[in-house]
């Protein structure tokens, strides 16, 4: 399974020079992440697949928009994110995206690893996260999937970083609540 | 116990087989655009090679003398004139009408103002034109 992105590893100036083999390296490192970010977000196999094509080649189009090497990963997620916006916009439902939550109040960060899911936790975690709102989703499996900062996140995301802290908190509140709950319950 | 991420990747594990498939056609796509970019430096380092670099002497000389030539073209240029059209002057004037009257008189005119008065000329039936010739 391939790790949290170590950016110093990524051969992105190869790709840059436009080294097919780096290109190769850094999709092989992206595409099942950036699958599943695109699949939870649209719920369409096909249309998942598509956009992840499509962000593909926008990234070896574009590359030289990306200042730091290092951002690669969020860049990659960002274009990805806006290839979804453009999709819903098409249907008219990307306002989904922009629902405005009140500010969270400051706590402590913890690690996405922190939540930790037993084996019969797995399909109700999955129910859960996908009755959660679409933009809190969209934030939380950034951060589960990547373990993105805020502010790569906001980034990705185009909202501002205190949004995405609130969403954020939200999300993993509501994903707590329901898996301590089903503990509580189990016997 | 597993991770979110661990979770939501083991989810989704089947659809690798697709992105595989997908990553290798954006891959193959870019190397071909590669190929053909390198086609084209190809051609360019072989004109450099076979055509500049044996005699880049001769070309940079050629060269200085374009450019010598250019600066020298450019300062021996004359200004060009950015007041309102020449007015001639009056003596000017009456030596150019005195010269045209001269003209006529050598030319056996009556006046000058015949050298410019268009000839008239009225069509007529031939017939009457061979009348007029005969009388």
């Amino acid at each position: 399974m391939p790790d949290v992105a170590d950016p110093e590893q990524l051969p992105v100036q190869q790709a840059r020079a436009g080294d097919p083999a780096a290109w190769d390296a850094l999709f092989r490192r992206y595409q099942l992440p950036l699958y599943v970010y695109v699949f939870e977000l649209t719920r369409n196999e096909q249309t998942s697949l598509d956009l992840v094509q499509e962000t593909f080649i926008a990234a070896v189009k574009n590359i030289g928009g990306l200042r730091v090497d290092a951002k690669f990963g969020g860049w990659l997620f960002g274009i990805a994110h806006q290839k979804c916006v453009q999709r819903w916009r098409k249907k008219g439902g990307w306002e989904i995206l922009l629902d405005e939550i009140p500010e969270s109040p400051d706590e402590p960060e913890n690690r996405p690893d922190d939540l930790l899911i037993r084996r019969e936790q797995e399909a109700e975690f999955m129910h859960q996260l996908n009755q959660l709102p679409l933009s809190h989703r969209s934030v939380l499996l950034l951060y589960f999937v990547e373990d993105f900062s805020l502010e790569e996140i906001a980034r990705i995301t185009g909202t501002p970083a205190g949004t995405v802290k609130s969403r954020l908190h939200y999300a993993k509140k509501a994903l707590r609540t329901l898996l301590e709950a089903k503990n509580e319950n189990a016997p | 116990m597993k991770t979110p991420r661990d979770l939501l990747l083991a989810q989704h594990r089947a659809a690798e087989p697709r992105l595989e498939a997908l990553r290798r056609e954006v891959v193959q796509h870019c190397r071909e655009e590669r190929q053909v970019a390198v086609r084209g430096m190809n051609f360019l380092s072989l004109l450099w090679r076979e055509l500049i670099l044996p005699s880049r002497h001769l070309w940079a000389a050629v060269a200085t003398a374009w450019i010598v030539i250019l600066l020298v073209n450019l300062s021996l240029r004359d200004p060009v004139p950015s007041g309102p059209v020449k007015v001639y002057a009056p003596a000017m004037m009456s030596f150019q009408e005195q010269q045209t009257l001269l003209n006529a008189l050598l030319t056996d005119r009556s006046s000058p103002a015949d050298i410019d008065r268009p000839k008239s000329f009225t069509p007529r039936p031939s017939g009457e034109r061979f009348a007029v010739k005969t009388a």
